[in-house]
């Protein structure tokens, strides 16, 4: 049986970093530089999260995850927690979720619109990890 | 983003130093923030042309961030002084409309997100003048509830009045591709040349020409290169003539009036034809048009006032037995692409109008413009050339010659 890791704990984060570095090569990721922080405002318990990922020329460099708001990021976006966690189950799409007002994104929009399928690419490799939410 | 050799460079303006000029400005005035959003702020601050909705976010101190329609926020940013990371793209999605977008963005760069921020509102005659919506101030500012918002375009507007020298410089030069269109559309009509021939071809015969000189665009918004022939010359208090497909006619007057853009620099002159056979009568209205024009242009110069300058020029036409068919107005605005409706400040007892006793001074610029109308005998005439004030003169900025021409 496949292991289930819990949404957001240091676990999945793991496992984030993991599947990422193996499924998306720096060609992949365009030599993408840049860092992005989704921030779960409404989260079961109450609380807020972060999930921040990172990459450097291409290559993931960081994946964390934990309460609070987290680092900076080139891109922050905003959110409810079951937004989220129906794009990492791809079961809505990242551009429609904020075409729709259901995120809210906080960064340099001309370089956001160059990095949306690469967003997308992360979203999909992150909807195949087996996850309890 | 281009990078200018000053040294080198007639066409170099000093983009950072007008930012520094409004925030000192601002300073004076207790205001912490600008908020610009007409388009004739957007030409004179970024350097840049901005056709669609755009706004300046000018902070207290530091470089400025514009803001417009993110399909061509890339493209203004190339051709502006600022970075890709100072001019912003805004979407309709979430946080990235441009309320919340340039909200959130003013919130960041004021203390605590509270302050005084200078707006732009008010009326005009030149429908893209930009000033903030009904809609758009609402919304901002509910946005920015922590705020003040208060009128504040007189910065701009009298920040902008004087014009440096690369900017006259680009007013040169956009009158000299002005001159080109001329001579190529001379060309084009002399000698039969104009049989057949409609009044949009002749816009676009100029415009090619002007394209070839260096023009980027015949930036009127009143068609482009506006051309009249016939009856259309002579409409009643008439100064507005887009180009139409009616085929020019023997007998007729023409009036070429065309536009060339150069680095925001705007070019504008307007050249009259007699197409023969010519009458006496034609020649005597013409010799009218030449005659006020000259004496216009003698006229000008640092100290004299709109009104002064009218009552000087319609005793003229009084005398000499034309005052009916001059529209009584000599001169209307000019500056970088945007800034083309009244001229120096809008202080006159009309709100937002022309002040008629504003007082030029060296080194504004502005377009001589005379329009000359005959509704019954269906002839006008029309002049337009940027003029540079100077203590004792004006210069005129299109060489082309001042003649009513007669072609065959």
């Amino acid at each position: 049986m496949t292991d289930q890791y819990l949404y957001l704990s240091p676990q999945w984060a793991q496992e984030v970093e993991w599947r990422l570095r193996l499924e998306l090569t720096p060609e992949k990721m365009n030599g993408l530089t840049s860092s992005m922080n989704n921030i779960y405002n409404n989260c079961p318990g109450g609380d807020k999260k972060f999930f921040f990922v990172s990459f450097q020329e291409g290559v993931v460099d960081q994946v964390q995850t934990g309460s609070g708001e987290g680092p900076k990021a080139e891109f922050i976006i905003h959110g409810d927690y079951e937004i989220f966690k129906q794009i990492s189950q791809a079961t809505l799409g990242a551009q429609r979720a904020l075409m729709t007002g259901q995120l809210k994104l906080k960064g340099n929009m001309v370089k956001a619109l160059k990095l949306a399928s690469l967003v997308d690419r992360i979203n999909k490799v992150i909807a195949t990890i087996p996850t309890i939410f | 983003m281009s990078n200018t050799n000053i040294t080198q460079d007639p066409y170099y303006v000093d983009f950072k130093a007008r930012i520094e000029q409004i925030q000192s400005v601002m300073a004076a005035k207790n205001i912490d923030l600008y908020l610009g959003s007409r388009l004739r702020t957007m030409s004179w601050t970024t350097g840049a042309f901005f056709p669609w909705r755009a706004f300046i976010v000018i902070p207290g101190h530091g470089l400025p961030t514009a803001f417009t329609f993110v399909i061509d926020a890339a493209r203004a940013a190339d051709d502006s002084w600022l970075d890709e990371d100072h001019v912003l793209g805004f979407v309709p999605m979430g946080g990235q409309d441009q309320i919340s977008q340039i909200s959130d963005f003013i919130k960041d760069q004021l203390p605590a997100g509270k302050g005084r921020i200078g707006i732009e509102s008010g009326m005009s005659n030149y429908l893209p003048e930009g000033n903030l919506t009904h809609y758009e101030y609402e919304q901002f500012n509910a946005a920015l509830e922590s705020c003040e918002l208060v009128n504040a375009h007189e910065i701009i507007d009298g920040l902008a009045l004087i014009k440096d020298e690369g900017t006259i410089n680009r007013f040169r030069e956009a009158s000299r591709i002005v001159d080109a269109g001329h001579q190529v559309v001379y060309e084009a009509i002399k000698d039969g040349g104009w049989k057949g021939m409609t009044e949009t071809e002749i816009a676009g015969l100029a415009a090619y020409a002007m394209r070839k000189a260096g023009s980027v665009w015949e930036w009127s918004f009143t068609g482009g290169n506006e051309i009249a022939s016939g009856y259309r010359t002579g409409l009643a208090a008439g100064a507005c003539t887009p180009a139409t497909t009616k085929t020019l006619q023997a007998g007729e007057p023409l009036m070429v009036d065309i536009h060339a853009m150069f680095q925001l620099g705007l070019g504008d002159h307007s050249h009259n034809y007699l197409i023969g056979p010519t009458t006496d009568r034609q020649r005597w209205h013409a010799n009218n048009f030449l005659d006020i024009v000259k004496l216009t242009l003698k006229t000008y110069r640092a100290g004299i006032t709109p009104s002064n300058l009218a009552f000087e020029m319609m005793g003229f036409a009084e005398e000499r037995g034309f005052a009916d068919f001059m529209v009584p107005g000599f001169e209307h605005g000019i500056g970088m692409m945007g800034d083309e409706w009244r001229i120096g400040m809008n202080d006159g007892p009309f709100p937002y109008w022309t002040n008629p006793d504003h007082v030029y001074q060296a080194n504004e610029v502005l377009i001589c413009a005379m329009q000359y109308a005959c509704p019954e005998e269906n002839i006008g005439f029309r002049y337009e050339n940027p003029i540079v004030i100077h203590e004792d003169h004006c210069e005129e900025l299109s060489k082309f010659r001042l003649t009513v021409d007669e072609i065959n």
